[in-house]
């Protein structure tokens, strides 16, 4: 199932972060292999959207270095723009542009980041969104859709690139209950499809079927990486104990 | 002439002084092409000011919603000046006391810079706050897809911002052409001087001013109704997004 091509994606060494006063990446260090699925969990606070906002420098980080696909992330002369264009990313917020219908939403970077012409690119678009079960909706401007269907978009969006990894922040959080699976659904098909995926989430039931391994973070640290099924029946610290008591109890 | 009037019965008056609001009617009407040489001015004023006030604007705007901190309180700074001193006083600055300098101006270029400038500073403050009002997620998902930042703020940012922008901008423009009729202070031949200049021939100055009052609504109502509609329009479109 694994896709074995012996390549780290993206290595985190010592990674420190502050927001002012306030640390909130303590020397995380993590490597993620091309290929591979890994899901963060942990309470919220604890670093978990900061560390994944690392990976293509919404976020900039102090000290450390970040490593994403043989660039150097960390380097303020490293051309970002570049390497954005390789990493879809999906936010909680699904941050859909509202003047914009679901296919000019998904085909605005091709057309300006790959210049793509227009007609090649709704043809990629369309197809994008097919992928997502959308095409109906390809003329429906954001306010006219769900949020499930919102966030399909916004994965669309990220995939229209032929990215090499998507990163997803909080992707269902804030769906309601009913729209959660149909996003699910995409992300466990992409992963399926062998994408490099981060996803930090508290979707436990996706993490178990679909992760190669689940991060623990607490605090700014990185507590726990192990492989799902050893991560939920075996956690290691008391700190991962206590979140999953919580986490899976309510 | 208060004498005079106190000899006479109130009534007697009132059929005179009729008989002298036509007469000055007519000669009011005798000047109507001088009135429309002061609205030519005033418009062409007005119009290349709005002109030069919104390009400039809009690129101060843009620094002021910037990361630039430097730039973004020069701006900042000039704006403030700008908003706190009388626009009389401004105008006499760049007509009479630029040329001490050595910058000798025309009226009609004086009140032009004048007035391009005041427009400029009001307009940066709008398209500022419409800039600054676009979620922070929004310039986000466009950073994250690769675009730069020229890119974000053509094809995310400003389109999104001018629906916000359009009318407080549109309602800055009546403003603007009305402070237009200070340039009439240093001579430029606008519809208040006209005025002015009319009323000394012409010695009925509700008459005189009412028609000045006139030409100016009749230039700024339309826009009024335009920015209103703008108004409604928009934030149907804002609501429904």
């Amino acid at each position: 199932m694994r896709c074995v091509v012996d390549m780290n994606m993206i290595t985190f060494s010592k990674v420190n972060k502050w927001f002012g006063d306030l640390h909130v990446l303590k020397d995380v260090s993590l490597t993620v292999d091309a290929g591979e699925v890994v899901v963060i969990c942990g309470p919220s606070g604890s670093g978990k959207s900061t560390l994944i906002r690392c990976i293509n420098r919404l976020e900039e980080i102090q000290k450390g270095e970040i490593i994403v696909d043989h660039m150097k992330v960390h380097e303020k002369k490293t051309n970002m723009t570049e390497l954005r264009a390789e990493i879809g990313f999906v936010f909680q917020s699904f941050n859909l542009y509202p003047h914009m219908t679901a296919l000019e939403n998904v085909i605005l970077a091709p057309m300006k980041v790959r210049k793509m012409p227009r007609s090649e690119a709704e043809k990629l678009g369309m197809q994008i969104l097919e992928r997502v079960g959308l095409v109906i909706k390809a003329n429906a401007y954001p306010a006219q859709l769900s949020g499930g269907q919102q966030q399909r978009v916004a994965i669309a969006r990220g995939l229209c690139m032929r990215p090499k990894i998507m990163l997803f922040d909080e992707p269902t959080s804030a769906l309601d209950p009913e729209m959660i699976n149909e996003v699910l659904d995409v992300m466990r098909a992409l992963a399926r499809e062998g994408m490099t995926m981060i996803v930090v989430s508290h979707e436990m039931g996706f993490a178990r079927e679909v992760a190669h391994r689940v991060a623990f973070m607490d605090d700014g640290s990185i507590i726990e990486v192990a492989a799902p099924e050893e991560f939920f029946h075996h956690p290691k610290s008391e700190r991962s104990k206590a979140f999953l008591s919580r986490i899976l109890t309510h | 002439m208060d004498s005079e009037a106190s000899d006479f019965p109130r009534g007697a008056l009132r059929p005179r002084r009729k008989n002298m609001l036509s007469i000055h009617f007519t000669q009011l009407m005798q000047t109507l092409p001088f009135f429309l040489k002061g609205l030519w001015g005033t418009i062409a004023i007005s119009g290349l000011s709005l002109l030069a006030g919104t390009l400039v604007g809009l690129i101060m705007g843009i620094i002021r919603a910037s990361r630039y901190k430097i730039l973004r309180m020069v701006i900042g700074a000039w704006v403030d000046l700008i908003r706190g001193t009388p626009f009389l006083v401004q105008i006499f600055i760049v007509f009479f006391i630029l040329p001490e300098v050595g910058i000798q101006l025309e009226a009609f270029p004086a009140a032009v810079i004048a007035l391009s400038n005041l427009s400029a500073c009001f307009i940066c403050e709008i398209i500022a706050g419409g800039i600054l009002a676009i979620p922070s997620g929004q310039r986000e998902a466009a950073t994250a897809s690769g675009l730069s930042s020229y890119q974000q703020l053509r094809y995310v940012i400003l389109p999104q911002a001018l629906r916000l922008i359009l009318p407080p901008l549109v309602g800055q423009y009546v403003l603007l052409i009305k402070d237009s009729s200070v340039v009439s202070a240093i001579g430029v031949l606008d519809v208040t001087r006209v005025g002015w200049l009319t009323v000394q021939r012409v010695p009925e100055g509700l008459l005189v001013f009412g028609l000045v009052g006139v030409l100016y609504f009749v230039i700024c109502y339309p826009l009024i109704q335009l920015s209103n509609s703008l108004e409604k329009r928009l934030t149907v479109v804002t609501t429904r997004l």
